[in-house]
């Protein structure tokens, strides 16, 4: 009893330790390099468990496989009509052919060495056959620079694949600039620019008022125009409706007329008015004489 | 047997028994950790992989272990490895590279720091910026066949990490030291990568819009920024999606300060004519024709069939001069009218009587006037008409008192 116990023991242990020196793990983010004798033999970039033997004859060296991302250094870079741009690009890499990897550059800080070189390269070569005008421009249409990106990617992965086992996952500008000079220029034009609007702006506002002002002087004349004729017609209304009764005044024209200038005099002469009257005029008469008076049958009348 | 097992045999058989007991304890007990150091809890705000001999373990959905609220077991490394990533996190990262270059006084409220600082030239290495391109319209002064602007602006990216898998197998994070959280490892070490392609993609962006809309813009830029940087995200299969990018922050340069702020001041200036023009025009309409005037405008223009009826609703909620003028018209109208009938009335009525004593009615009527108007003249003046002296004048001085003519206009 005692004896199976320690055997199985001293098994564990041994299978333990044999899996120790004999096998090696490469995990999900890596990749590696089976090394016999310091030389490199085969390169691993599927995840699992390996066997090997044990050093010193067969060693591991291991990559991260994972993306990195590396900022070149800010250089001002001339276009292809001269005229300088500071750009500051970026790369994210990664550590594809462990292999190549490891005998063109060997380390991470290597890698990055070569490769800002190497972007700077890329850099001035291809932003040297655009026109500043391609990176930005009034006309959208005109604007290239994804196409100016892209192309910087292309170039740098073809350069970096083959020889250092790089892949480029992309690249992009970060900064975008002009030279402190060049800056300058642009604020005087930024300024009359903005002068320029705000001139414009005021005249706007001036032309807006005037039409807001113009519409509502417009409108209030149609208004009271159409308030007039719709007054007017209301007023001829009446008077055909006056016209009715006027008819019943033809019973007797002449007494009509009597009575309607009479009602004229007393209108006319209501107010403010003085009056200059002879003596002869009934009943003033009354003032000169004492009117001579018959005495009346009363069977006359009857 | 029978062989007398001498003591110090004895002895050793006690130590190697007593030796193995305590080794058989031990192993039970590292067994027993061994075990329960397997025992891994997803929380709620993560998601977890399994690496087994470093390779993620696992079909489809299954490779995903969802947070619950007991512990999964997987077996203690070196056999197994259980990675958490923080998916349900939402983590803020503010990039602050394209604003101008502030010293440690700036960045003070306004009060508390100098005032009238010298306006340096803009420095390309330590200011930042972003180019944005320039109206359409505007004039080429430069000749290099473009006019930009240049504008400040600070941005703020809310991420979150949605794919583990391709986060974990794609993204660099680096190694966790004792003693460090393992979630702020995981930000500090992905926000570079982050930072750039933020930055990237605001600069391709931004040559897209004028200075105008790079300072007004709160929706369209950022919306645009989040595209690229989402295409750039998904183009390295980063596993993360941008939620937010918001543009907290975006102004002129300040050597350019003055020119716009005149700008800002005659969009005022416009603003208050447009207003003092409206207030104007509402004032006017309204003493036209009351708050109806502008749809009874409206109205009278519209020939469509059921405008007229319209236009009666609203002709009938007039109000100002316009009611006015038609109030007036229907005054008219009732007088008019009622004074045709009165009289045709009044005639009807003196018919009878008129033609039985004509005369006697006649000169009735005419001295009930006469009394009338006399009555109410101011002045009355009876001149004698003397026999025979034709073609005399007489001169007649009509009173010019003061207190007569007032009283006849307050009449």
């Amino acid at each position: 009893m005692k004896s199976i116990a320690i055997t199985i023991f001293i098994l564990l242990v041994v299978v333990i330790l044999g899996l120790l020196f004999f096998s090696y793990q490469v995990r999900e983010t890596e990749s590696a390099l089976l090394m016999r004798f310091g030389k490199p033999i085969r390169q691993i970039t599927a995840p699992g468990w390996y066997f090997k033997w044990p050093e010193p004859i067969e060693d591991v060296e291991k990559f991260d496989s994972r993306m990195r991302i590396l900022e070149a250094d800010v250089t001002e870079t001339p276009t292809k009509g001269a005229t300088p741009i500071i750009v500051n690009t970026y790369v994210v890499w990664k550590i594809a052919e462990p292999l190549q990897f490891f005998n063109a550059l060997g380390t991470v800080m290597e890698a990055e060495s070569k490769l800002r070189s190497q972007i700077s390269n890329t850099q001035n070569e291809v932003i040297g056959r655009y026109e500043f005008s391609e990176f930005v421009n009034s006309n959208k249409s005109k604007i290239k620079f994804d196409q100016i990106q892209a192309e910087m990617l292309g170039d740098l992965q073809q350069a970096v694949r083959e020889d250092y086992g790089i892949e480029i996952k992309t690249l992009g500008i970060k900064r975008l600039k002009v030279s402190e000079d060049v800056s300058e220029a642009v604020f005087k034009r930024m300024r009359a620019e903005r002068n320029r609007k705000t001139e414009g702006i005021i005249s706007e506002g001036k032309a807006a008022a005037i039409t807001i002002r113009g519409d509502a002087d417009s409108i209030e004349t149609q208004l009271l125009a159409a308030a007039d004729a719709r007054a007017a017609a209301i007023k001829g209304r009446g008077d055909a409706e006056a016209a009715k009764y006027y008819k019943m005044l033809e019973a007797d024209p002449e007494l009509a007329m009597y009575l309607r200038d009479l009602e004229a005099l007393k209108k006319i002469l209501a107010k403010r008015s003085t009056i200059v009257f002879s003596a002869d005029m009934e009943p003033f008469r009354l003032l000169k004489e004492i009117p001579h008076i018959k005495l009346k049958d009363p069977n006359e009348s009857k | 047997m029978g062989v007398e097992l001498d003591p110090g045999f004895k002895a050793l058989s006690r130590a190697m028994r007593l030796a193995f007991v305590v080794l058989t304890i031990i192993m039970v007990v590292l067994v027993v950790f061994f075990l329960i150091s397997g025992f891994e809890t997803v929380k709620s705000d993560e998601k977890a992989l399994v690496l087994r001999f470093g390779k993620i373990h696992g079909v489809g959905e299954d490779r995903i272990l969802e947070p619950r609220p007991w512990p999964y077991w997987v077996f203690p490394e070196p056999i197994e490895e259980i990675i958490k990533i923080p998916v349900g996190k939402k983590i803020d990262l503010d990039i602050d590279s394209f604003w101008y270059f502030q010293t440690k006084e700036d960045t003070l409220p306004e009060s508390l720091r100098s005032k009238s600082r010298p306006g340096p030239k803009l420095n390309p290495i330590r200011d930042g910026y972003c180019i944005t391109r320039g109206e359409k319209q505007s004039q080429d002064i430069t000749g290099s066949g473009s006019d930009y602007s240049i504008v400040h602006s600070k941005w703020r990216l809310t991420y979150q990490i949605y794919n583990p898998e391709s986060f974990f197998r794609n993204v660099y994070v680096e190694d966790i030291k004792p003693g460090q959280v393992y979630f702020n490892v995981i930000t500090e070490s992905i926000a570079p990568l982050l930072k750039s392609l933020v930055e990237s993609s605001v600069v391709t962006a931004m040559v897209n819009y004028t200075i105008d809309e790079a300072i007004s813009s709160k929706y369209t830029i950022p919306e645009h920024v989040k595209k690229l940087l989402q295409e750039k995200l998904d183009k390295i299969d980063s596993g993360i999606t941008a939620e937010s990018v918001q543009l907290v922050r975006s102004t002129w340069p300040r050597q350019v300060d003055s020119a716009f702020q005149r700008s800002i001041q005659a969009s005022n200036q416009k603003k208050q004519l447009i207003t003092e023009a409206e207030t104007y025009a509402e004032g006017t309409l309204n003493e036209a024709a009351g708050p109806v005037a502008k749809r009874l405008m409206t109205a009278l223009e519209d020939e469509t069939v059921g405008a007229e009826q319209r236009e009666e609703f609203l002709w009938s909620q007039l109000a100002g001069a316009a009611q006015q003028k038609i109030a007036q018209a229907r005054a008219y109208r009732t007088k008019v009218v009622e004074t045709a009938r009165a009289n045709a009335d009044y005639l009807q009525q003196l018919l009878p009587e008129y033609r039985k004593r004509p005369e006697i009615v006649i000169q009735e009527i005419y001295r009930g006037a006469m009394e009338y108007i006399l009555n109410n003249a101011d002045e009355k003046i009876i001149i004698q008409p003397t026999e025979g002296t034709k073609g005399r004048e007489i001169r007649i001085q009509l009173n010019r008192d003061p207190t007569i003519k007032q009283k006849s206009v307050k009449d």
